[in-house]
């Protein structure tokens, strides 16, 4: 990812947020901050100005068999027209954040909704829930998305057992008798 | 006095309408519940999900040049974007770096490719708001860039042409000729269609101030690419990434001013201009040496994640991709730039009459087989 987030920004948000955690070795490291301050962190880094982190590119879930994962991308894109007010200097650089949340309960798993935050998180968290099985809390209308209501089942968990087809039976012909199997 | 002569108001309720999932303007298999009141739209709730192949499910089972076919059926209308994306996002992840010649071949096929999906999406506009005719004008010079498509690699829609690593193979003899040929009948047929519909009056008043969106707006529904281009925010992934050989080219990125249909419309219009002097630039420059690297047969990238995006057709093109070391992805998530941009739908069309929610479906321009993945 071109124009990572700096340490030394990492540095502040850890001073902010001492919950949070991040691979201090690691070239691009994602910031893994926990369910209860997530609201509290978005809005944080939304509109402090030394972020201004105001696009939520990507929203999704990572199932890892014991835990899953939820990975927000975040962008700053240094032509924002929503801080106009907010006096932007030429070499203030474009930035990537990526925020993750581990949640540990696999059974059911649930987030805090960032749609008060980014309301543009709304289709792609009721994507989650769909295909992924969170529930995020707080979310204005948490329904299936792109499967039927009456599904069960989240497809995209890495333990989701594909529903066998309808039986049908199978008929051949051999010699002059019919066989069904 | 009899019983019906009160001063009363008569009794109200809104109600409730289906529109699709077979309805003809609902661009493929999209189904919308429409709250009315009269006529007037109160609430739209886009319902998706007829058209859902669970692609992301079936990629973590096939390898990474598996994968590559099946996002072409993704926006199948723009399926080299589709491919330039996926193949983008997966050299990132192993560390590749695509020759230049390779780079320039893809600008030229995502640019071609750009051009044919606005023709279909200017062609069903006019068709959706009335215009059957327009569909013809743009289905012909369309016609063109699928004949280049098929020259270049055999296949008119589902192209897979971009690999991994580069394309599939060099630009064939008379690709150039062809291409410049195409080239110099642009501005012929954008200023036919302009005249065909542009200045129609019914066309403009089907059109402009209906479904305005701020740009506060549409960036809080997620709109990226031309739908947002529309509201004034010059937000262009080929600009502010500048990735691949863009950063060579000189081109503008045209933006509109009031956020309504007309200007959704107009973006897509002057951007074909802009996609013509890409390609223009872009066959002038082109670099010799090759068009593929060296890329092993068995592709393991190393454990990881990686984010990457391009500027499709329709927006922000994003594949998340997650590595665990061995041949197949462990988790593929993409980013439709149609899929997001549906939230757009219930602030455009609210307050509105039922005939201007078909003018705005038909202007956001979304694609149901990438909406529903």
């Amino acid at each position: 990812m071109k124009n990572y987030i700096d340490a030394s920004l990492l540095d502040v948000l850890k001073g902010k947020f001492p919950t949070i955690e991040y691979d201090t070795e690691a070239k691009e490291p994602a910031v893994y901050v926990p369910a209860d301050v997530l609201l509290a962190f978005m809005a944080f880094v939304k509109t402090n100005d030394k972020f201004l982190f105001d696009r939520l590119e990507n929203v999704t879930a990572v199932d890892y068999k014991t835990y899953f994962e939820m990975v927000y991308h975040l962008f700053a894109w240094n032509q924002s027209p929503i801080d106009a007010e907010i006096e932007r200097k030429n070499e203030y650089e474009n930035m990537w954040l990526t925020v993750k949340v581990k949640i540990d309960n696999h059974d059911a798993p649930a987030v805090p909704s960032v749609t008060s935050v980014f309301p543009s998180a709304e289709y792609e968290e009721r994507e989650v829930y769909d295909l992924m099985g969170i529930t995020f809390t707080g979310h204005p209308d948490l329904r299936r998305i792109l499967l039927a209501d009456d599904f069960t089942g989240h497809p995209l968990r890495k333990d989701y057992k594909e529903i066998a087809p309808p039986y049908t039976p199978r008929v051949r012909r051999e010699g002059g008798k019919i066989i069904y199997e | 006095m009899n019983e019906f002569e009160t001063n009363e108001q008569p009794r109200t309720e809104t109600y409730v309408l289906n529109m699709g999932p077979q309805h003809p303007s609902t661009h493929g298999v999209l189904r919308v519940e429409l709250e009315l009141d009269g006529e007037r739209v109160i609430k739209v709730r886009p319902i998706m999900g007829y058209l859902h192949r669970g692609i992301e499910k079936l990629m973590e089972s096939r390898t990474y040049f598996q994968c590559s076919p099946y996002t072409d059926r993704l926006d199948y209308i723009s399926s080299m974007n589709n491919n330039y994306g996926y193949c983008k996002a997966v050299e990132e992840l192993c560390g590749i770096e695509p020759p230049p010649r390779a780079n320039y071949i893809r600008a030229i096929c995502a640019e071609l490719n750009r051009l044919s999906s606005h023709m279909v999406y200017i062609g069903s506009l006019a068709n959706d708001v009335g215009a059957v005719t327009g569909m013809l004008y743009t289905f012909r010079d369309r016609e063109d860039i699928l004949d280049i498509f098929d020259l270049l690699c055999g296949a008119r829609q589902t192209c897979n042409y971009i690999r991994i690593g580069g394309v599939a193979q060099d630009i064939p003899a008379g690709f150039d000729e062809k291409v410049r040929k195409f080239l110099d009948r642009v501005p012929d047929f954008l200023k036919e269609y302009s005249d065909l519909l542009e200045s129609n009056e019914i066309f403009q008043i089907r059109l402009k101030d209906v479904s305005v969106m701020t740009a506060q707006e549409a960036m809080d529904c997620g709109m990226t690419g031309p739908n947002l281009r529309a509201t004034g925010v010059p937000f262009d992934v080929r600009k502010v990434d500048g990735y691949g050989a863009y950063p060579d080219f000189d081109f503008d990125v045209p933006t509109g001013e009031h956020g309504d249909n007309w200007d959704r419309y107009e973006v897509r219009y002057k951007e074909m201009f802009e996609s013509a002097k890409i390609i223009r630039q872009a066959l002038d420059g082109m670099p010799e040496g090759d068009y593929m690297a060296k890329v092993p047969k068995m592709l393991r990238p190393p454990k990881g994640e990686v984010f990457s995006r391009t500027e499709g057709t329709r927006g922000e093109l994003g594949f998340y991709i997650v590595s665990d070391g061995t041949n197949k992805p462990y988790r593929v998530h993409i980013r439709r730039p149609s899929f997001v941009s549906m939230q757009g739908l219930n602030p455009m069309c609210r307050g509105g009459l039922i005939g201007d929610a078909i003018a705005a479906f038909a202007s956001i321009d979304p694609l149901m087989g990438e909406v529903d993945c």
